[in-house]
């Protein structure tokens, strides 16, 4: 099919959002999407979802710390971050979201709001509540897992 | 901007972590609302990027056992908030000025008999206005709307829009939360706004339900203070003036 004029293309906003989860989350580009067509259609429904047209264009997660660019189209920014906010579990796993920032294209998103990569935390053993047990550290963040169930704390919580 | 939170062990997440991730959001600062959670909190306000406000969070079956707890709570805390979620207590907590925010007004599914105190509480306009008269802020819950799904979800919005013409009728103070119970279920102010406007609630009156948490927070942290003697009567500058004229 040949390109559309370019008057009559459609114009689009990229989010840059930054994801954290626990280090344990197995969470895929496809599967981030899905939540996302969930999110948006239970918050505005199937029309206002075609308005937004939210597309997951960029995925990155490593060991819970994650990145990734929503596609969606201008004028509906504003929906497009309320759905994202709704955001609160892919696959069973819980998901923290925000997005850092909004950009016309996705080389301005990346560039000014993406970190270029995630890099996994390091393994550790602390004592957490008078129990040791393994951690994954990344800079002051600590995500310990306390048996049932990870538990975020920071380097000041074992001072 | 202030955020209240469930922290370690009410929550998943630690009031250092849930600070450091609000910092990153945007707030100024984390009020933990503690039902048994005891941060050290002169500690670590030391180290922290951002503020953290010790308050706590009375959760009792009936206002009978609430009343003491309250009592307790209101010498030692900056802010004392009362889980609502039956009609007795939410009517116990906006008759209470000690009270300063009812929270979860509405926990329940919806199902119980109202008229019989039992299943899920509810606001309606007679507790609207004890609430502006007693200066008890009445809790706008976000979460069930940023993290619900299907029916009990809906029940949930629809009585938010119902609090919302309420609230706004009657001039009652509220505050907006999205009473997070881990990190990853914290969301920066924009974010909430984004969903108020969507869900019906606009996105200005989002924004002040979370400036009125600082607001409150400023407001008890004088009255906590040594100068503060009564409203409108305070050990000022004037006090040694005054002597020496004597």
């Amino acid at each position: 099919m040949k390109h559309l004029p370019k008057h009559l293309r459609a114009r689009w906003r990229y989010l840059a959002v930054g994801i954290e989860t626990w280090p344990d989350a197995d969470v895929d580009r496809a599967a981030f999407q899905r939540e996302v067509w969930y999110a948006a259609q239970d918050l505005y429904g199937d029309v206002g979802s075609a308005e937004a047209d939210l597309t997951v264009v960029e995925f990155d997660l490593t060991e819970g710390d994650g990145e990734a660019i929503v596609r969606a189209h201008r004028g509906a920014e504003e929906r497009a971050r309320a759905a994202v906010a709704c955001l609160a579990a892919v696959d069973g796993h819980s998901v923290g979201v925000r997005v850092r920032g909004i950009s016309g294209t996705m080389r301005a998103c990346s560039e000014r709001y993406l970190n270029g990569g995630t890099r996994g935390g390091k393994q550790r053993d602390v004592v957490f509540e008078n129990e040791p047990s393994p951690a994954v550290v990344r800079g002051t963040r600590f995500d310990v897992d306390a048996g049932d169930g990870f538990v975020g704390a920071t380097r000041l919580d074992f001072e | 901007m202030y955020e209240a939170v469930y922290a370690h062990p009410d929550g998943d997440s630690t009031a250092a972590r849930f600070a450091v991730t609000a910092d990153r959001d945007g707030y100024d600062g984390v009020i933990v609302r503690a039902v048994d959670a005891h941060p050290d909190h002169d500690r670590l306000r030391e180290s922290l990027p951002t503020d953290l406000v010790d308050a706590a969070e009375v959760v009792a079956p009936d206002p009978q056992h609430a009343s003491g707890a309250v009592g307790n709570a209101r010498t030692e805390r900056t802010v004392v908030c009362v889980r609502g979620g039956t009609d007795a207590l939410n009517r116990f907590a906006v008759e209470q000025p000690r009270v300063d925010v009812l929270s979860k007004p509405f926990v329940g599914d919806g199902r119980g008999d109202h008229r019989r105190g039992g299943g899920s509480g509810d606001v309606d306009h007679v507790l609207a206005k004890a609430a502006r008269d007693n200066g008890v802020h009445i809790e706008v819950n976000l979460g069930p709307a940023l993290r619900g799904r299907g029916g009990s979800r809906v029940r949930h919005l629809k009585r938010l829009r119902r609090l919302h013409r309420i609230v706004d009728h009657y001039d009652t103070p509220y505050v907006v939360s999205a009473t997070a119970e881990s990190h990853l279920q914290l969301r920066a102010p924009r974010e909430l706004a984004a969903v108020g406007e969507e869900i019906g609630l606009g996105e200005e009156w989002t924004r002040r339900g979370l400036d009125a948490w600082g607001d409150l927070v400023e407001r008890n942290r004088t009255r906590l203070s040594e100068s503060f003697i009564a409203p409108g009567v305070e050990r000022g500058r004037y006090e040694e003036d005054d002597r020496g004229a004597r």
